[in-house]
Parts: structure tokens; C-alpha cells; sequence
């Protein structure tokens, strides 16, 4: 199964989520592994994890090498990241120039679909091939969204722009609020609105928190270090949500 | 590229204590605190798991309970895990997770069984690069084999494990290298399962309700036929307690064919044994049979549940939940009754009877008139013969013919089926395995047409017993009528398709095949 991160605005906390969800996955017990795919690289960072996949995505795109030889595992049984390299940001460039029938990021991921359970995608926000592949290639697309109207202004822009690709069909688009202050009127009454507009908008908030903040100083996910802070809690519980909403069949049923 | 696991004995005269602080005092580590972990390994009953190549520990189970899911060809190495609430039994029953993925296809409707319980001390160590990042994992293990009713502690060798960080093969030589080098030890392939099995005197995959005969052709006759009853004796045998235990449903089946096959055997293998051991075997097995066949019943029932329910309108799958309760309601006393006739005198005789039969020496004179001659002419003689009956019943039957016909025909389909699985090893494996296909595809249609019919009269036996026991909700009766039609429709869809499934038995070449397989010599007997 495969899930992105994604949002056209920067700074939404999209990261946070990836980095944490992911965590959580593999401390389920799944095989995960996340896919830095942002430039900025602050996954691999919160991991400790430099940077530098070998090569750069010239490496790759060429097949020189294959995306088997960039995996690091984390300090965290079961959880594997492809590190972020400064020369994705020329991936779109070079996506660009191959052909649309190639595939680009799904011909580089498959080998390795087979070796993990869940894979998380860390994207970097704008709309481009890239993220083309990334809306063809993925399951689900979590998406970040603060409660203003800006943020959700740009979740009309996502969806409108999916719905003119039909290669997008399939994707379950689920955004979530994220950063999230319930002492401010303009996000209480956002939480209330939108989700109308959004039956798939999952219910589970991330609030706005210094903890969250902190990760960087900690160098791993919230959920390792503070399982009981507000953030490390809805984590899990947004976690627990998107399960069930992607896997709703599976249950115990009487023998 | 994945890295593999790398696994070493510690070597005699040191222990995990001595390992760990040699390990730590050459390399940047971060060591956790020595923990004693009680697991318990787990598979079922015809081991599935293993014979797929896969074991599963259970850890915790006074903390918090998880299931790790190992590769045996990969050293044992742990490959995902999921915390569970409680006891594992049913993969059905499991929350969703990554074990029970891989459970679900495996075991189907088997519950799972401890195969034995280990204590394993264990330390572990991260080594660790400059930014304090782990960069390998190792494990120092020393486990033990709990003390049961059959057996003392056991020290098992201890290990010292190294679990690759994906990326960092580097680092692991390095530590691989420290440890074969300067420190000694000898890698080794032994997953610990294996080596407490062993040590447990405990043989995997020693159960398999499969038939698995390798005869002489030449072999007498009686002596070849008790050693397809005493297999049969063994299976039935091996699932007597887990069918008093009831700890899944196919123990009773598997006990069941078992006895079906005894009963056949016995019958079609004619003239090898006493008359009279014979026919007293015959009733002693047609009461197994008899005894076994209620809560079977109620089993399938249960089983097919959610099928039947899933076939009918959505609107009326709700008003079917009374009749599950009904069943369940009365399985505990079918049950009950069951387990009694199971641990009853009858039962224990029966076992120790035929076995002290079987075990004894076959006679060197007074023998019965098959007894003495070559079990592959008695096999020829017998397969052939019921294949021209199968063929003589089956084309005899028009679309006119009374379902009395088609069940005679399924009778003797069953006995040429089972006679084909007993001698199979006489014969080239290839031509064996493809007519006993074709048999089974022709008993599947004869089957439907029988079973269905046989589900829809219980159903309504079902429905009068519910009638009486005051039980009159409406909705739960029109469902039922809902469902007795589609099955009586499934059996009329056998019935059209029993022309095709037969013309596709009854071939030119398939003819040939058998007459060429089981060409009897020696006259017709």
C-alpha cells in the first residue's frame, strides 16, 4: 500500500505527519518504508539519515543505479527510508524528458514494492510531474490541511485538479486537519465547515504544538520519544483512521 | 540490496555476559539492560507454517503480547510482528495486521497450537555511527526449553545475532569481521526453532491427513492392505483429542474421512482379511461414522454461515442471525455428546482391536483367497473393475433418471477414487494423478447435486426444530425459504451439467488409460 504526503502549501506540517505516520506503521509491525521525495529533506533528517542518495536522480532516472541501493534503515526495527537528495529538485527536469508511458518514480519504486508492506511518500509541495507520478503511482494521498482559508482554498485546487485526471481515479484523497488551534474562532469554525464539503476529510485533528517543533532538536519521530503529548496521541489516532478507512473488510469474524 | 542476517555460536566455555562486554568494550554501542523473554512457538496442527517455511513466536505474553512472524530459510531471521490483545488461535479472529496477512492464506479455518515454549535471555546492542545513528543491530541470545510434564529445562546453544541496518553493510563486516577475527566464532544456520524441536524430540510435519503410500508390488496383498489401514488407524487416531477438545473443526474431518476411507478400504479391497473381522470392523466403523456425524453437520453450518448469508439480498441477511444462534444453541450439547462417545469404552476397543490386528503378522496358511497374491494383481483387478462400473452407471443415466441413480453412481465414483488414492505408488505417478483429477471432478458435480439437496432437506428440519422450540420469527423463516431455493436451484444447475461432466470423464483416451493401467491378470475376481 502506498501513501503520499502532500499539499500544494508548504509548512502545513506535512513532514511531521509523514515521518510519524510511518513510525507508527512499522512499530505496528508492517515493513515500512518512506520515501523522502522532498528536496528540503527533513525525513531523512529527523532520522539521521544524510541526505545523499549516490549519484543523485540523474543515477537513477538513467538506471545506473536502482533505488535499492539508496535505502537506509532508520534506528527503528522495520523502518527503512530513501534519503532526500538537493538534486531532486532537478528530478522534475529530468522526469520531464522522459516519456509519460515510462512510468518515471512507479518503474523506480516496483522492485521494492515486494520488500515492504507500507510505503509512505514524503512530496515536495507544487504541482509537477513528479507529483503526476506520485498521484498515479499511490493509494491514498493524505493531505495536510491547516484550518484557514487559505489551506483550504488549496485543497479546492488539488481536488479540482485531480478530477481532470483520470489517471487519478483511484486515488483516495483523505485530508486531515493539521496544526490545528482550538482556541482561534477562524479554525474552530473551519473544522466545522469544511469536513461538509469533505465527507472523506478524516475526523482526527493534529493540534498546533511546540512538540512538534522540538522533533528537531530530538532527531526522531514525537511518537518515539513523547508517546503521551497531544501530537504523539492524535498521531496514533489518526493512524488508526486511516486503516480503517483503507482496509474496512478485515475484521474478526466468529469461527 | 538487503543485507542477510548473520548468526554465531558462542563458542564453549563463554557466555552472553562475556560476549556482551567483549562486543562492547571494542565498539561505539549502546547496550539495553539483559531480559529474560518467555516465548512460545506456534503452528498447526498439520503444520502449516512450517511446511511453508515460516515459524511464529509469540513474546510477552504477561507484557504485551506479540506475534513475530520468522523466515526459516533465512536463518530464522524476523521479518514483521504484531501485538495481539490475547491468546493467539483463529487468523480469522485476529485484528488486521501484518502477521495475520500472512496468516489468513495459511492456515484458512486451522486454530493455532503451542509447539513448545523457550525462555531466551537475551541483551541486546546498537552499535552506533558518529551522528549516534544505529547502523547494526546484535542480538546475544541464550534460550532455554521450558520444563513441562514430558521433560526438564534444557540449555539450548546460545547466538549471537547481527540484524543488517539496510544501507550499512559496511558497519556490518566490520562487526562480522570482529567477530569471526579477533573474537573467534563460527557462523552457523540454526534457527532456533529447529534446534528446540530436536531438542524436544518433536519431528515437524509428523502429522498430514494425506495419503502417502509407497507399496511393493509384489507385496501380499493383506500385508499391503494392513499397511494402508494402519496409516488410516494412525490419522484417525492422531485426531480423537482435538476433536474432544474441539479446538477446530478440522480434527472431526479429518477423522471422519479417515474413518470413511477405513470403511472403503475394508469393502473394496475385498478378500484379503477374515470375513468375520471384516464385517465386525464394518459396524464398529459405521458407528464411529454415525456418532461423528451431528456435530459435523452443525460444523458446516457454521462454516458456510456467511457464504449463505452473503448469497441472499442484503435486506434479508439480518433476519438469518436466529438461525446461528439456533445452531450454536445446540452445538455445545451435540458437543458434549460427542466427546463422551470419543472417550467411551466402544471407542477405546475399536483403536486397540484393529491396531493389535493390523500390528500382527499375516497368516502363512488358511489365508483368505487374496490374501497371498500380489497386492498390484489384486489393485488392477479391483481399480478395473469399478471403473467399468463407474462407466456402465454413468452412461446409463438419461436425463430422465431418478437422483436415486446419480447417488448409486457417486457411491461407486467415491470407492474408485479412494481405491486409486490407496495403490497410487503402483502405478506411473503422471497418468495416476490425472485420472484421479478427472474422478474428483466428476465426484464435485455428483457431489453438488447430493449435498445440496441433502443442505436443503436440513435446512427445513432445521426449520421445523426452531418451530417447535418456539422460535417463529417470520423474517428468519422466509430467509431460510430464500436460501432452500437457491440451493435446490444449485442442484438443478449440477444436474443440467452432469451430461458434459461425464462425456469429459468418459473419453476414448481416458478409456484407454485405465484399461491400460489396471489390465487385471489372472482372471476377474
Amino acid at each position: 500500500m502506498i501513501l503520499a504526503t502532500y499539499s500544494i502549501k508548504g509548512g502545513v506540517g506535512k513532514t511531521s505527519a509523514t515521518v510519524n505516520l510511518a513510525y507508527l506503521s512499522a512499530r505496528a509491525g508492517y515493513r515500512t518504508l518512506l520515501w523522502d521525495l522532498d528536496p528540503q529533506g527533513a525525513a531523512s533528517f529527523y532520522y539521521r539519515i544524510k541526505p545523499k542518495v549516490k549519484g543523485g536522480s540523474k543515477a537513477l532516472l538513467r538506471g545506473k543505479r536502482s533505488l535499492d541501493e539508496a535505502v537506509k534503515g532508520t534506528d527503528f526495527e522495520l523502518l527503512d527510508l530513501i534519503p532526500a537528495d538537493f538534486s531532486y529538485r532537478n528530478l522534475d527536469l529530468l522526469l520531464a524528458g522522459t516519456p509519460k508511458s515510462d512510468r518515471g518514480l512507479g518503474r523506480l519504486l516496483e522492485p521494492l514494492l515486494v520488500e515492504y508492506d507500507r510505503v509512505f511518500i514524503d512530496c515536495p509541495p507544487s504541482i509537477s510531474r513528479m507529483s503526476e507520478d506520485v498521484f498515479r503511482l499511490a493509494d491514498a494521498l493524505l493531505v495536510p490541511v491547516i484550518p484557514t482559508t487559505l489551506s483550504a482554498r488549496t485543497l479546492d485546487q488539488l481536488t479540482e485538479f485531480l478530477a481532470e485526471r483520470p489517471h487519478a481515479a483511484r486515488l483516495r484523497v483523505l485530508p486531515f486537519f493539521s496544526m490545528a488551534d482550538g482556541d482561534k474562532a477562524l479554525h474552530t469554525d473551519m473544522m466545522l465547515r469544511l469536513p461538509e464539503r469533505y465527507p472523506d476529510m478524516l475526523t482526527v485533528p493534529v493540534p498546533q504544538s511546540t512538540e512538534v517543533e522540538r522533533m528537531g532538536i530530538h532527531r526522531m519521530p514525537l511518537a518515539a520519544y513523547a508517546p503521551s503529548v497531544d501530537a504523539s496521541v492524535a498521531y496514533e489516532q489518526l493512524w488508526g483512521e486511516i486503516m480503517r478507512r483503507l482496509q474496512p473488510s478485515a475484521g474478526p469474524q466468529a469461527q | 540490496m538487503q543485507l542477510e542476517p548473520r548468526v554465531y555460536a558462542i563458542p564453549e566455555g563463554s557466555d552472553g555476559t562475556r560476549m556482551a562486554m567483549a562486543l562492547s568494550t571494542r565498539l561505539h554501542c549502546d547496550a539495553a539492560a539483559p531480559v529474560k523473554l518467555p516465548t512460545r512457538w506456534l503452528d498447526s496442527f498439520d503444520w502449516r507454517l512450517y511446511a511453508a517455511g515460516a515459524a511464529l513466536e509469540e513474546i510477552g505474553a504477561d507484557t504485551g503480547r506479540e506475534l513475530v512472524w520468522h523466515d526459516l530459510a533465512d536463518g530464522g531471521a524476523s521479518v514483521v510482528r504484531q501485538r495481539i490483545p490475547e491468546e493467539p488461535g483463529f487468523a480469522q479472529a485476529m485484528a488486521p495486521g501484518p502477521v495475520r496477512e500472512r496468516l489468513l492464506p495459511l492456515l484458512g479455518i486451522r486454530r493455532l497450537l503451542p509447539l513448545l515454549d523457550l525462555d531466551i535471555g537475551r541483551r541486546s546492542l546498537n552499535v552506533l555511527d558518529d551522528e549516534d545513528k544505529t547502523v547494526v543491530r546484535i542480538l546475544i541470545e541464550e534460550p532455554r526449553l521450558r520444563a513441562d510434564n514430558e521433560r526438564a529445562e534444557l540449555p539450548l546453544s546460545g547466538r549471537v545475532r547481527l540484524l543488517p541496518v539496510r544501507g550499512y553493510g559496511d558497519a556490518l563486516r566490520e562487526v562480522a569481521d570482529l567477530l569471526e577475527g579477533e573474537l573467534g566464532l563460527a557462523a552457523v544456520y540454526a534457527p532456533v526453532l529447529l534446534e528446540a524441536l530436536s531438542a524436544a524430540g518433536i519431528h515437524p510435519c509428523s502429522y498430514s491427513p494425506k495419503l502417502d503410500y509407497r507399496l511393493d508390488p509384489r507385496q501380499r496383498a493383506d500385508a499391503a492392505a494392513k499397511e494402508i489401514h494402519l496409516g488410516l488407524l494412525d490419522t484417525l487416531s492422531a485426531n480423537v483429542q482435538g476433536t474432544i477438545d474441539n479446538l477446530d473443526s478440522e480434527f472431526l474431518h479429518d477423522l471422519r474421512v479417515a474413518t470413511r476411507r477405513a470403511r472403503s478400504a475394508l469393502t473394496q479391497i475385498k478378500g484379503v482379511f477374515p470375513e468375520p473381522v471384516v464385517a465386525d470392523m464394518k459396524e464398529r466403523f459405521g458407528w464411529l461414522q454415525r456418532v461423528t456425524g451431528p456435530v459435523r453437520d452443525l460444523d458446516v453450518y457454521l462454516l458456510d454461515f456467511p457464504v449463505m448469508r452473503e448469497s441472499l439480498p442484503a435486506p434479508l441477511r439480518g433476519d438469518l442471525e436466529p438461525l446461528r444462534t439456533f445452531v450454536l444453541s445446540h452445538y455445545d450439547q451435540e458437543q458434549r455428546k460427542l466427546a463422551a462417545m470419543l472417550e467411551s469404552p466402544q471407542l477405546h476397543s475399536l483403536l486397540r482391536d484393529w491396531r493389535a490386528f493390523l500390528e500382527a503378522p499375516v497368516p502363512q496358511a488358511a489365508a483368505p483367497i487374496n490374501a497371498m497374491r500380489p497386492v498390484k494383481d489384486v489393485a488392477d483387478a479391483r481399480i478395473g473393475r469399478m471403473y467399468r462400473r463407474v462407466r456402465r452407471e454413468g452412461r446409463a443415466i438419461t436425463g430422465d433418471s431418478p437422483p436415486e441413480d446419480l447417488h448409486e453412481l457417486r457411491k461407486s465414483c467415491k470407492k474408485l477414487r479412494y481405491l486409486m488414492e490407496f495403490f497410487q505408488s503402483l502405478y506411473p505417478q503422471e497418468e495416476m494423478r490425472g485420472l484421479i483429477k478427472q474422478t474428483k471432478t466428476l465426484l464435485d458435480n455428483l457431489g453438488r447435486f447430493q449435498d445440496l439437496a441433502v443442505q436443503a432437506e436440513h435446512l427445513r428440519e432445521t426449520a421445523l426444530a426452531m418451530h417447535d422450540e418456539g422460535m417463529h420469527e417470520v423474517g428468519t423463516m422466509l430467509a431460510m425459504g430464500a436460501l432452500m431455493r437457491d440451493l435446490l436451484a444449485g442442484q438443478q444447475a449440477a444436474r443440467a451439467e452432469f451430461a458434459v461432466t461425464f462425456e469429459r470423464f468418459d473419453t476414448r483416451r481416458n478409456r484407454a488409460t485405465f484399461e491400460a493401467l489396471f489390465r487385471a491378470r489372472g482372471g476377474r475376481r
